[in-house]
């Protein structure tokens, strides 16, 4: 008798369950919505240069503490080299120096390229080693030779400062953690973009955004053949090209040095010698020494060369302003000033 | 109980497989936001893939004026190979193994088509470069040189490598007439530098290389972007992902189907094992019930035992004290006459009150004979002690000791068929037949004929009495062998009412039996049969 009411209870309870269990699977979830993809082949206008897009997707809390970090020597291995001093704020984030030199780290192999833009650039290095800014971070981080260091280390030592896990803690759920280290910088470094420059202005109508000689000068820029390279958002970034199409641009500079060979150092194709990331020329009036060996002190140095060594011309004389006039319409926004 | 332990051993079984098929469909559980990305991206790579063929297609033939759509597609293309790296988790395990080895596959088409995508990018621009500059360079050339005298056959062979180059773009066998024609005009390379023109002739003729030579690169590397099978892998994949979402379908399906039917299952066999259950104990109650009435009945019936065995009792105390008074009585009352008078008495006299105390005495001893038979077989302690006796002197012993004291007032016809030889308790045989035959000569006028029969015949021994007497009536028979109990016509007999009592108890013990037959004012005939060769038995125990 004591034993008889529990089984009872057991089987409404089962029944019930039974029941529940039997409606429950009848739901359904409704699918999400699609979320709207870009077309990478929709261009806004038939030029072989694009305008920067005005509108950012980056999260200001992050690009502060990234730039923050950028220039935060404890990054490094031995807490002495920040990002900032082969990057130079004065400079565009560039190097004014043909090669970089840092305290305590060799002489950098090639010229130090600013940091505007870097995320356009459809391959990261200048022998085009990196597909992302995440893979590039890493290897300059490790590199003995630049940072020395690990995101690991950086983030133990940047919690030993007093405000850095408060900071963190505001902008990732997670606070400070080796990963967070790396995103907020990568944060930062794409929200490094300079639209609204004079030639994009132009492209989107605005025909006294840039000077008469500038407008001869765009028009030379392609007949010359340097648009079928330099094109695209960034004017540059979007293929590999050879060193001296043309004509053997080492030989005539004075002999050949490892980091001449460019792609083939990653590749070791034959092919691939001399092959360089066609770099950007957004901004590029602030950006001098230009070439991965930082040899062209002006634009019009720069733009005569290029002609040579690749196109095979010799610029006519007044050309090489024009050009330079044209590539100073180049020189975008950044936070609403020149960068 | 047997039902219900079966049912609900079921019960949990069918539990048991719903939790796990539960679990399974959770597990398994078809996500359909995963399921439209998932078919989202392969729609996705294979459009952004197209697209790929056409922007390279569009670049060869100069009609692309910058790259950023074909870099653009190949980092979607990546972003997308990460994408459908994540495999839905709702797949069936066993063919995900598949899927991931169509998706590496289709990986390396990617990273072998991205590779000659880069090459055909720098080999193109540089193509396409020559390709614009070079019509532009020969004619500024020709332009330059034709009005001079010295120079028609220079002319004449620029225009020449200018149709050459022409012609190579549409169709590549005319590069054997580049080739020839690039060296009439290098020929003449000396009427171009004395005119100031060398070097422009020079570069001229580089284009005019780069053209002949590089284009069929750049023509084969877009046969190899075109043929690297990233659209047929991408098929594969789709091809491979569509079975098993199908699977999964059917799966799911199926395991709704049994879920539903579990959970029936669960809910038909619980609502039985509750119907059950209130049944049950609706008959438990019932039995419960019955229980206690039966109890009740019991205590009832052995509540009436116990009073009738008082009221026996209380009727024996009541009887003997009575019965036994009359003899005493007849004792003293003759006593006391012998005492008083017994000097005055002839010797006549005093021997006739003498043998009245004689009588009396006897009766009392009979009598208490008679008590303590029954009162023994009622404690159980009634036992058969047989031995080895003749039957037939036992038999006539016992009928000439009762002629004897009914004073020949009956004649026994007594007769003995068969072995005398017989194992039986003498006492207790003497009980029996004393009292039944006893009763024979009490209940029968004086005169008539009371006859005894014995037989004994294999294992048992035969006894019938039979009188010609008042007989017993039909009612009084059932109370016959009850200790104290008299028919009704027996008021003027004097008796105790213990003699058919001690008979039966005395049958009881020798394991023997008695029947009766009897007409009321004809006669009585009692018939026993006891086995006849006894063993001595614990009565006690039966």
């Amino acid at each position: 008798m004591l034993f008889r009411p529990r089984p009872r209870a057991f089987a409404v309870r089962a029944t019930l369950l039974g029941a529940a269990l039997a409606l429950l699977g009848c739901k359904r979830p409704t699918a999400a919505p699609e979320p709207p993809e870009p077309d990478p082949f929709e261009t806004t206008t038939d030029q072989p240069i694009e305008p920067l897009p005005l509108e950012l997707d980056v999260q200001p809390g992050k690009v502060a503490l990234g730039e923050r970090l950028f220039g935060e020597p404890l990054l490094s291995g031995d807490g002495k080299v920040k990002c900032s001093d082969c990057h130079l704020e004065s400079h565009a984030l560039a190097d004014e120096r043909p090669r970089s030199a840092v305290a305590g780290r060799p002489e950098s192999p090639v010229n130090s390229p600013t940091m505007y833009n870097v995320r356009y650039l459809y391959k990261l290095g200048w022998s085009g080693r990196f597909d992302s800014l995440e893979t590039h971070n890493d290897a300059l981080m490790t590199n003995p030779n630049v940072m020395a260091s690990t995101w690991r280390g950086a983030a133990e030592r940047l919690a030993r400062k007093p405000d850095y896990a408060e900071r963190f803690r505001a902008v990732f759920p997670d606070g400070l953690t080796p990963e967070n280290v790396r995103a907020a910088l990568i944060e930062y470094e794409r929200s490094l973009v300079t639209p609204n420059a004079p030639f994009d202005r132009y492209l989107r109508g605005d025909q006294s955004a840039i000077a008469a000689d500038a407008k001869r000068g765009y028009a030379l820029f392609k007949s010359y053949g340097c648009a079928s390279c330099h094109q695209g958002k960034a004017v540059g970034g979007n293929m590999l090209q050879r060193v001296g199409v043309m004509r053997d641009y080492f030989t005539d500079r004075g002999g050949v040095k490892p980091p001449d060979f460019g792609r083939y150092n990653l590749t070791k194709l034959e092919r691939d010698r001399f092959v360089f990331r066609v770099p950007s020329l957004r901004n590029v009036a602030l950006t001098a020494p230009y070439f991965h060996d930082g040899s062209a002190p002006t634009l019009e140095n720069a733009v005569t060369v290029m002609a040579r060594y690749q196109l095979g011309r010799e610029l006519e004389p007044g050309d090489a302003g024009l050009l330079a006039a044209f590539l100073r319409t180049l020189t975008g926004e950044y936070r609403g000033k020149a960068p | 109980m047997k039902a219900s332990f079966f049912l609900r051993s079921a019960l949990g079984v069918l539990i048991a497989a719903f939790a796990v098929l539960t679990f399974y469909a959770v597990r398994y559980a078809i996500d359909d936001d995963e399921h439209a990305r998932y078919t989202r991206d392969l729609k996705r790579w294979q459009t952004l893939d197209t697209g790929l063929d056409e922007a390279v297609l569009k670049a060869r033939s100069g009609l692309l004026t910058q790259y950023d759509p074909v870099v653009g597609a190949v980092s979607e293309l990546r972003r997308l190979e990460r994408s459908l790296r994540r495999i839905p988790r709702f797949l069936p395990a066993k063919g995900t193994a598949a899927l991931a080895a169509r998706l590496d596959a289709s990986s390396g088409a990617l990273a072998n088509k991205e590779g000659l995508i880069e090459s055909f990018k720098t080999e193109n621009s540089v193509v396409q470069t020559s390709l614009h500059y070079f019509p532009l360079l020969a004619t500024s050339l020709v332009d330059r040189v034709h009005n001079d005298p010295a120079a028609p056959e220079l002319t004449a062979r620029l225009q020449a490598l200018v149709s050459a180059v022409m012609l190579f773009e549409v169709s590549p066998e005319a590069a054997p007439r580049v080739v020839s024609a690039s060296a009439d005009v290098r020929e003449h390379q000396t009427v171009a530098v004395k005119l100031g023109r060398g070097r422009d002739l020079d570069v001229a003729l580089a284009h005019a290389r780069i053209i002949v030579e590089r284009k069929p690169a750049v023509d084969s590397l877009v046969q190899q972007i075109l043929g690297v099978p990233t659209t047929k892998r991408a098929a594969l994949v789709q091809e491979s992902y569509s079975a098993l979402h199908r699977a999964a379908v059917d799966a799911e399906l199926a395991r709704k189907q049994w879920l539903f039917a579990l959970a029936l299952a669960v809910v038909v066999l619980g609502l039985t094992e509750v119907i059950l259950g209130v049944r049950r104990s609706a008959q438990a109650l019932e039995k419960v019930t019955l229980e206690l009435y039966r109890a009740n009945d019991a205590l009832a019936v052995e509540h009436e035992k116990e009073r009738q065995l008082g009221e026996l009792r209380t009727r024996f105390v009541a009887m003997t004290s009575h019965e036994f008074r009359t003899p005493l009585t007849a004792i003293v009352s003759s006593a006391e006459l012998l005492q008083s008078f017994g000097g005055h008495w002839d010797a006549e006299r005093r021997v006739e009150h003498l043998a009245r105390i004689r009588l009396a005495a006897g009766t009392m001893q009979r009598m208490l004979e008679d008590v303590l038979v029954i009162g023994r077989a009622e404690a159980g302690v009634l036992r058969a002690s047989p031995s080895p006796i003749r039957l037939d002197e036992f038999c006539k012993r016992l009928v000439e000791t009762l002629e004897h004291s009914s004073k020949q007032s009956h004649a026994i016809h007594y007769t003995f068929l068969g072995d005398p030889d017989v194992t039986l308790d003498e006492r207790l045989l003497q009980h029996v037949l004393g009292n039944l035959l006893g009763n024979a000569i009490k209940y029968s006028a004086p005169g008539s004929d009371v006859r005894f029969d014995v037989r004994t015949s294999g294992e048992e021994c035969q006894f019938a009495v039979k009188d010609a007497g008042i007989g017993i009536p039909a009612a009084d028979l059932p109370r016959l062998f009850m200790s104290f109990s008299r028919a009704s016509n027996t008021e003027h007999v004097a008796g105790t009412g213990l003699g058919l009592a001690v008979v039966k108890k005395a049958l009881d013990v020798q394991h023997g039996s008695i029947r009766v037959e009897s007409e009321l004012g004809r006669g009585t005939a009692f018939f026993v049969t006891i086995p006849r060769r006894l063993t001595n038995i614990d009565t006690t125990l039966t």
